[in-house]
C-alpha cells in the first residue's frame, strides 16, 4: 500500500450477520453421497474401492498419487455403488465415488494414533499427510507440503481473516471447536519447528477476539493479530504485509513464517484428537437467493441441492449459485454439485442485471490490486493481444480474488479479461 | 428455476460510472450557484440572467450534438446521452470563460470540444483530450477579442500580475495591487470577477475533498498539482525575495484550483496508474507554472491540461509492469522529475523581472501667463493676514490668509479669502515654494493661480523679485503675490 501503488484493498460489505449469530444446522448425509475424486486441479487418484464393496465412516476410499499424497474417507457407512463423472465446484466435470448411505453410520479408524506430546517434526508431518490434511480456506492445498520447506520457520500465522463477504464458516469454527483449534496449532508450531503462533482475526470481530484471548491464556507463545476489515485480507500476501510489512516472491516461508487456515488447524487437532480425516465440514449457505441462510455442519460429498432443500428453498425464480464466496466462488448453473472438504461456502443471491459501459479509464482497478498488478492495461494488452505486453505487465501472478471486477464503476468484467490474459500467456508459455 | 451463468466475482460495488457523473454535475452545479449569487449581489440580475443563458446555450448544443450524433450511428438517443453525459463538458466550459462572453462563442467551443475533440474520437472514453480544454482553448484562439473581460467585470488575476510581469516587489504597489480582490483572503473566497466559476479557490477546495471522499476524483491529481505550483512559486519566490503571498497568489488565483479539481481529474485523458497519475500531475504543474511566468498567455492551465493530456499514454507505458517490483522506477522518476521542473523554475526565477510601471504624469492645465507683477509693488495694497507660522528645518512655512478677487469686488455677499501657504529659506530668506491651499475665488477663472507654471516662478525669489500674473486671474495671481509679500515680511520681522 502507497501513495504511488494505491491502497491495494478495500472495505467491502460482509453481509456476515446474515449467519453469524444463528444456530448451526446439522445436516444428515442424503440417500446417496458422491465422493469427488479432486484435489485442486489434480484428478489424478487411486481408487481403493470397488463397485459393491461395503465401507464405513472414515474408510479410505481413494488417494491423490501424483507428486502429492492426499488420502480420501467415507463420511457414511453403506455400499460403492460406483463411480459417476458429473460437474465438480471447479466447474469441471469430475469421476466421483457413488455410495449408498445405509444410514447405520457404523464407523472404523484409518488414521494411526499420534502422540503429540512426544512426536518429532516428521512424525506430525507424516500425520497430517495420512490424515488427508488440506488447505481448507478453499485452495485444498496439502497441508503437509507447506511444512516440508527447508527455510527457518519462526512464526505459524493462523489465517482467521475470512475475507469473503458472506462467510462465517472460520467464525463458527473456531468459535465452536476452540480446543482443536488449539492442538492443530500447537502440532502446526511443531511441524515449523516455530517459536510463536499468530492468529490473525479481523478487528471487527470483537466478540470472537475476546473469546480467543480468553481461550489462549494458557498457551504464552500464542497471540491475536488485529488487522483491518479489507479485502482480500486473507491473502497470504496481504495478510504477511499487513502483520509484518514484508513482501516476498513466491511463499511466505522466505520472510520465516508459515500460514495456516483456522479451520485447517482445527481439522488437525480433531484428526489428533478424534482419529478421523476432513469427512465433515462447516459451509456457509448464505446470500437474499436462499430462505433460511445458515451454516450447515454437512458430510463432505452431500450435494448443495440437498442442502438448499434442507433450508427452505431459494427465494426467487431468477437466482446466481456460487460455489463458494461471491468474489472468488464460481457461479454454477446446477446445484448437483458436492460439498468437498474445502468448500466453506455456497452463495445465493437474486440475479441483478448491470448494464455495463465504457471503461473511463479512471484506474480504480489498478489502485486496488492487492497483487500490485495494472489489472486495466492487461484488459488492453488482452484485447489489442499483445502478448509481449501482457507478459511485461506480468498477468500469471494474478490470484484472481475478483476486486477489479468489484471496484468498477463502470461494471466491467475486468477480471475476466485478466482471466483470458492468463491464458493467452500459458498457451504462449506452453507454446 | 434458472440458475443464472456469471464469471466471478457476483459481486460488485454501488457505485456507478453514472453516480460519478452525477456528483461531479452536482459539484460544478454548487460553483454555478456560488457565481450566481456572487453576480446577483454585486451586478444584478442582468448578468445572472446571461450566466444561465450561456449555460442553456452550451448545455443544449452538446445534447444537441450527441443527440444527432447518435441518430445517425441508428442509437437509442436517450440511452446514448445516458452514458454520455454530454452536459459536463458544457458546465465546465461555462464555467471558464468570462460573463461578459457572448453566446456565439461558447456556442462554437461546445459543439468542437464534442464533436471534433470527443465524438470524432470514439465518444465517452475514447477522448485523447480534455474536451472542455479543446473548447476554451479554440474559443481562446478564436474570439480571443470577444470573450475578453469587460470594462465592468476588469481582468481576471492572472492576467493583471503578468502584466506587471509576476515581479511585485514594491509593498504599496502590491498592496493596492492586491486590494483590488480583496487582498490574498479575497483570492481565497473569491468575491471577486473573473472567469464565471474560476474565482473561489476555498469553495473549490472544499467540493474536490467533497468528490475525493467520494472516490469520484483521486486525491493524488489535485494534491500534486498544487503542491507542484506551489513549491515552484516559492522556490521563485525566494529567488526573486518575494514573500509568501506569491506562492498563494499562484494557487488561490486564476484556473489552477479548478483546473486541478474539475479538468486534470477527469479519468478518461489520466494515466490509469497511481504513479502516472502523480508524474501526469508534477508534469502539468510544471507546464502551468512555465506558461505563467515565462509564455505569452497569462493563463497556463488549460493548455498545460493539453499538453499532458497528449502524454498519458506514453505515461502509462512508462509506468507498465508489476508495480511492486517498479516501486523503486516510480519514486526516481517522480523525484526527477520534480528536481527537473525545479531546476527550470530557478532559471525562470532568476530571469524574472518587474515590467516598469510607467505612472502617467498629471495633467497640467494649460494656462497663459501675461503681465508681470512685483512683488514690493503689491505691498501697498490689503495686507495678508499670518494665520500660523512654523519651522521646518532651513524653513519657515507661513500660511497667510488673503483677500481675492471676490472679496476685493464687494459683489459676492459671503465671500472668503484664499489662504496660501508659502515656505522660506529662513536664513536666505528667499521663497521655496508656494502652495494654494484654498482658492475661493471663481471656479475655472481664480482657481487657474493653483497651477506649477503659475507657482514655481516664486521659486528663489526675494521681495525684490517679480512673478507673470495668470491670464484672466490677474486678481487672484495678484492675492498669491500679497501673500507672498506678506510672509517674507513676516519671516523677515521675525528674525
Amino acid at each position: 500500500m502507497s501513495v504511488w501503488i494505491g491502497s491495494m484493498q478495500k472495505h467491502i460489505e460482509g453481509f456476515k450477520e446474515l449467519t453469524t449469530y444463528n444456530d448451526i444446522v446439522n445436516i444428515a448425509a442424503p440417500k446417496e453421497i458422491y465422493i469427488p475424486l479432486i484435489n485442486g486441479v489434480s484428478t489424478a487418484f487411486e481408487v481403493l474401492v470397488k463397485e459393491g464393496d461395503r465401507v464405513f465412516v472414515n474408510t479410505k476410499v481413494a488417494v491423490r498419487n501424483d507428486r502429492f499424497e492426499v488420502p480420501l474417507f467415507s463420511p457414511v457407512s453403506g455400499v460403492v455403488k460406483g463411480i459417476k463423472k458429473i460437474m465438480h465446484a471447479s466447474l469441471k466435470p469430475v469421476d466421483h465415488i457413488v455410495i449408498e448411505n445405509d444410514e447405520l453410520y457404523e464407523s472404523t479408524i484409518s488414521i494411526p494414533h499420534l502422540d503429540l506430546e512426544k512426536a518429532t517434526k516428521d512424525e506430525v508431518i507424516e500425520f497430517a499427510k495420512v490424515a488427508g490434511i488440506v488447505g481448507m480456506g478453499g485452495a485444498g492445498f496439502p497441508t503437509y507440503f507447506k511444512y516440508l520447506t527447508p527455510a527457518t520457520l519462526k512464526v505459524v500465522l493462523i489465517n482467521g481473516v475470512e475475507c469473503e463477504p458472506y462467510i462465517t464458516s472460520d467464525y463458527r469454527m473456531m468459535e465452536n471447536y476452540t480446543q482443536d483449534l488449539i492442538t492443530g496449532f500447537i502440532a502446526m508450531m511443531k511441524m515449523a519447528n516455530a517459536q510463536e503462533v499468530h492468529i490473525a482475526i479481523k478487528k471487527s470481530k470483537k466478540k470472537l477476539i475476546k473469546y480467543i484471548q480468553e481461550a489462549i491464556k494458557p498457551y504464552p507463545f500464542a497471540s491475536i493479530k488485529e488487522v483491518d476489515d479489507v479485502y482480500p485480507m486473507g491473502w497470504e500476501r496481504t495478510l504477511v504485509y499487513a502483520i509484518y510489512k514484508k513482501r516476498y516472491v513466491k511463499i511466505p516461508c522466505e520472510v520465516n513464517v508459515i500460514v495456516n487456515n483456522a479451520t485447517t488447524a482445527i481439522a488437525l487437532g480433531q484428526a489428533i484428537t478424534k482419529q478421523m480425516g476432513p469427512t465433515m465440514k462447516m459451509v456457509t449457505v448464505s446470500g437474499n437467493g436462499i430462505k433460511n441462510p445458515a451454516n450447515v455442519f454437512v458430510p463432505v460429498g452431500t450435494p448443495a441441492s440437498h442442502i438448499i432443500a434442507q433450508l427452505g428453498g431459494y427465494t426467487d425464480e431468477n437466482i446466481t449459485l456460487v460455489a463458494g464466496g461471491p468474489m472468488m466462488g464460481k457461479t454454477m448453473t446446477t446445484d448437483a454439485w458436492v460439498i468437498t472438504p474445502y468448500t466453506n461456502a455456497i452463495t445465493i443471491t437474486k440475479t441483478e442485471q448491470v448494464d455495463s459501459m465504457t471503461c473511463l479509464r479512471c484506474g480504480t482497478c489498478n489502485d486496488h490490486c492487492p497483487a500490485g498488478l495494472l489489472p486495466v492495461r492487461i484488459n488492453n494488452a488482452e484485447q489489442a493481444k499483445n502478448v509481449d505486453l501482457i507478459a511485461q505487465l506480468n498477468a500469471d501472478l494474478c490470484i484472481e480474488c475478483g476486486l477489479c471486477t468489484y471496484v468498477c464503476p463502470s461494471k466491467l468484467e475486468v477480471t475476466e479479461g485478466v482471466r483470458r490474459a492468463k491464458r493467452v500467456l500459458a498457451l504462449k508459455k506452453g507454446a | 428455476m434458472k440458475l443464472q451463468f456469471k464469471v466471478s466475482p457476483t459481486m460488485k460495488t454501488r457505485q456507478s460510472t453514472q453516480q460519478i457523473m452525477m456528483l461531479l454535475t452536482l459539484g460544478l452545479m454548487s460553483v454555478v450557484l456560488f457565481s450566481s449569487a456572487f453576480y446577483f449581489v454585486e451586478y444584478g440580475m442582468n448578468y445572472v440572467v446571461h450566466l444561465w443563458s450561456l449555460l442553456a446555450v452550451a448545455v443544449s448544443v452538446a445534447v444537441a450534438s450527441e443527440a444527432v450524433w447518435a441518430y445517425f450511428l441508428k442509437k437509442d438517443i436517450v440511452k446514448y446521452l445516458k452514458t454520455s453525459f454530454p452536459w459536463v463538458t458544457a458546465i465546465i466550459l461555462v464555467l471558464m470563460v468570462p460573463i461578459s462572453t457572448p453566446l456565439y462563442p461558447i456556442a462554437i467551443g461546445t459543439f468542437f470540444a464534442i464533436v471534433v475533440a470527443k465524438l470524432m474520437f470514439g465518444g465517452f472514453g475514447h477522448n485523447v483530450f480534455n474536451l472542455a480544454g479543446v473548447g476554451r482553448a479554440v474559443m481562446l484562439f478564436s474570439f480571443g477579442a470577444a470573450i475578453m473581460p469587460d470594462l465592468v467585470t476588469s481582468a481576471t488575476p492572472i492576467s493583471s500580475i503578468a502584466n506587471l510581469g509576476w515581479v511585485v516587489k514594491d509593498a504599496v504597489q502590491l498592496e493596492t495591487f492586491l486590494a483590488q480582490f480583496g487582498g490574498i483572503s479575497g483570492l481565497l473566497f473569491g468575491w471577486y470577477p473573473g472567469a464565471i466559476g474560476e474565482t473561489s479557490a476555498l469553495l473549490i477546495m472544499v467540493i474536490g475533498i467533497f468528490l475525493a471522499v467520494k472516490n469520484v476524483l483521486d486525491w493524488r491529481i489535485p494534491v500534486f498539482y498544487m503542491g507542484t505550483i506551489f513549491v515552484l512559486s516559492a522556490l521563485v519566490a525566494a529567488i526573486q525575495g518575494l514573500g509568501i503571498w506569491f506562492p498563494l497568489y499562484n494557487i488561490f488565483a486564476g484556473g489552477a484550483m479548478f483546473g486541478a479539481v474539475f479538468m486534470l481529474t477527469d479519468p478518461v485523458t489520466n494515466p490509469t496508474s497511481a504513479s502516472g497519475r502523480i508524474l501526469f500531475a508534477i508534469g502539468a504543474g510544471i507546464i502551468t507554472m512555465l506558461i505563467r511566468l515565462q509564455g505569452n498567455y497569462p493563463e497556463g492551465v488549460v493548455f498545460s491540461i493539453l499538453i499532458m493530456n497528449m502524454l498519458s499514454p506514453m505515461i502509462d507505458r512508462f509506468t507498465d509492469g508489476w508495480q511492486l517490483e517498479l516501486s523503486k522506477k516510480y519514486v526516481t522518476s517522480i523525484a526527477t522529475l520534480s528536481v527537473v521542473g525545479a531546476l527550470l523554475m530557478g532559471v525562470v526565477g532568476f530571469n524574472l523581472q518587474a515590467v516598469a510601471i510607467e505612472e502617467p504624469e498629471p495633467e497640467v492645465p494649460d494656462i497663459t501667463l501675461s503681465s508681470p507683477i512685483a512683488l514690493d509693488q503689491s505691498a501697498s495694497a490689503t495686507q495678508g493676514v499670518i494665520l500660523s507660522s512654523s519651522v521646518d528645518g532651513d524653513a519657515t512655512v507661513v500660511l497667510v490668509e488673503i483677500n481675492g478677487y471676490k472679496v476685493l469686488s464687494g459683489e459676492y455677499d459671503d465671500a472668503l479669502p484664499n489662504k496660501v501657504e508659502v515656505r522660506i529659506n529662513t536664513s536666505t530668506l528667499k521663497v521655496v515654494s508656494v502652495t494654494v491651499v484654498e482658492v475661493k475665488d471663481t471656479n475655472n477663472i481664480g482657481t487657474k493661480v493653483d497651477n506649477p507654471i503659475f507657482l514655481d516662478q516664486f521659486k528663489d525669489l526675494d521681495q525684490t523679485g517679480s512673478v507673470d500674473a495668470v491670464s484672466g486671474a490677474t486678481v487672484t495671481s495678484l492675492s498669491v503675490v500679497r501673500a507672498v509679500y506678506a510672509a517674507l515680511e513676516h519671516v523677515k520681522g521675525g528674525e
